[in-house]
């Protein structure tokens, strides 16, 4: 049997795609160990909901897997690209719920435990969060996400978004100043008040 | 620099407490997205079985990733799997390790004739 050392130890994103493009399980493996938590996690930010962010971090990750016998090593780092797709899903969503129902609804906590209510009041201002970048110009509603959800440094949301920094700084500066007042009605029934937030 | 507005603050901590948010996979999403990638491997079988262990042990030969300076890495992939037949592998291996390559990436299409090779 062959013991050697794991040959992907170390191989950055778009190696082990085109070792799955040639029909290597063993990348398939390990590019999903890798890319799944980071696609789950983007999309449970912006969406605010856990089965909505699974449909799309599947989706996410089909997608990976119909390019990866055309990548190209010199266009994109695997992640800048998955960033945008997973954006661009999740704004897709965004727009179907601002013209459906609204999915504020939480299910009441069978126990009242502080623990149990602190995460349901948690579920419910990510959801609220969520539903107000729904309101949002989608662009605005990606800038947003991808600076204050994920933390980027507006140089790489430029390349996520193909626009140039300029717009990058403008866009979420216009969407943080609309989220805010989209948000400003709802204090308290999320558990803010006046003084610090809980 | 920030305001100090209440309606800012409160979105802050909104963004904060988001940020926290790191949602670990369920087995069965895990299961079906290997699945997913299983549906759609190439089924023309580009690396047989033998040819993937090949690889592993050419890769194992360099001295793994690390080693691969000069060439990028989908260069190197795209290399081997133009080596579709065995026999001429080891002439091949000979030529290319340790030597810095540069090779245009082939087309999209990854499967070609080995007889072309001899021409590059």
């Amino acid at each position: 049997m062959n013991v050697s050392p794991d040959p992907f130890a170390g191989a950055p994103d778009a190696a082990l795609l085109v070792a799955y493009a040639n029909g290597d399980g063993q990348a398939a493996r390990l590019l999903t160990a890798r890319l799944l938590p980071r696609v789950l996690a983007q999309a449970t930010r912006m969406l605010g909901n856990q089965t909505e962010a699974e449909d799309v971090a599947q989706d996410a990750m089909m997608r990976v897997w119909k390019i990866a016998p055309d990548w190209r090593q010199d266009e994109a780092q695997v992640s800048t690209w998955l960033y945008r797709v997973v954006a661009n899903l999740c704004t897709d969503r965004l727009r179907k719920r601002r013209s459906g129902v609204s999915l504020e609804e939480v299910a009441e906590p069978l126990d009242t435990t502080p623990s149990a209510v602190a995460q349901m009041q948690t579920q419910e201002r990510m959801m609220a969060l969520s539903n107000a970048l729904s309101q949002l110009p989608e662009r605005q509603a990606q800038a947003v996400s991808l600076r204050h959800l994920e933390g980027l440094a507006n140089p790489e949301i430029a390349q996520i978004m193909d626009i140039s920094v300029r717009s990058v700084e403008s866009l979420t500066a216009r969407g943080k100043r609309a989220l805010a007042d989209i948000m400003a009605g709802r204090k308290a029934e999320l558990g803010y008040d006046d003084d610090e937030p809980e | 620099m920030t305001m100090t507005n209440p309606n800012d603050d409160m979105l802050d901590d909104l963004f904060a407490q988001a940020r926290e948010v790191k949602p670990v996979p369920s087995d069965d999403l895990m299961a079906r997205v290997l699945a997913d990638a299983d549906s759609m491997l190439p089924s023309s079988g580009v690396m047989s079985a033998a040819q993937t262990s090949l690889w592993a042990r050419i890769m194992d030969a360099i001295g793994g990733w690390p080693a691969v300076s000069g060439l990028a890495a989908a260069t190197v992939a795209g290399v081997w799997v133009g080596v579709a037949p065995p026999a001429s592998v080891e002439d091949l291996t000979a030529s290319f390790i340790g030597d810095e390559v540069s090779i245009s990436l082939f087309s999209t299409d990854l499967m070609f004739d080995a007889g072309a090779l001899g021409d590059g």
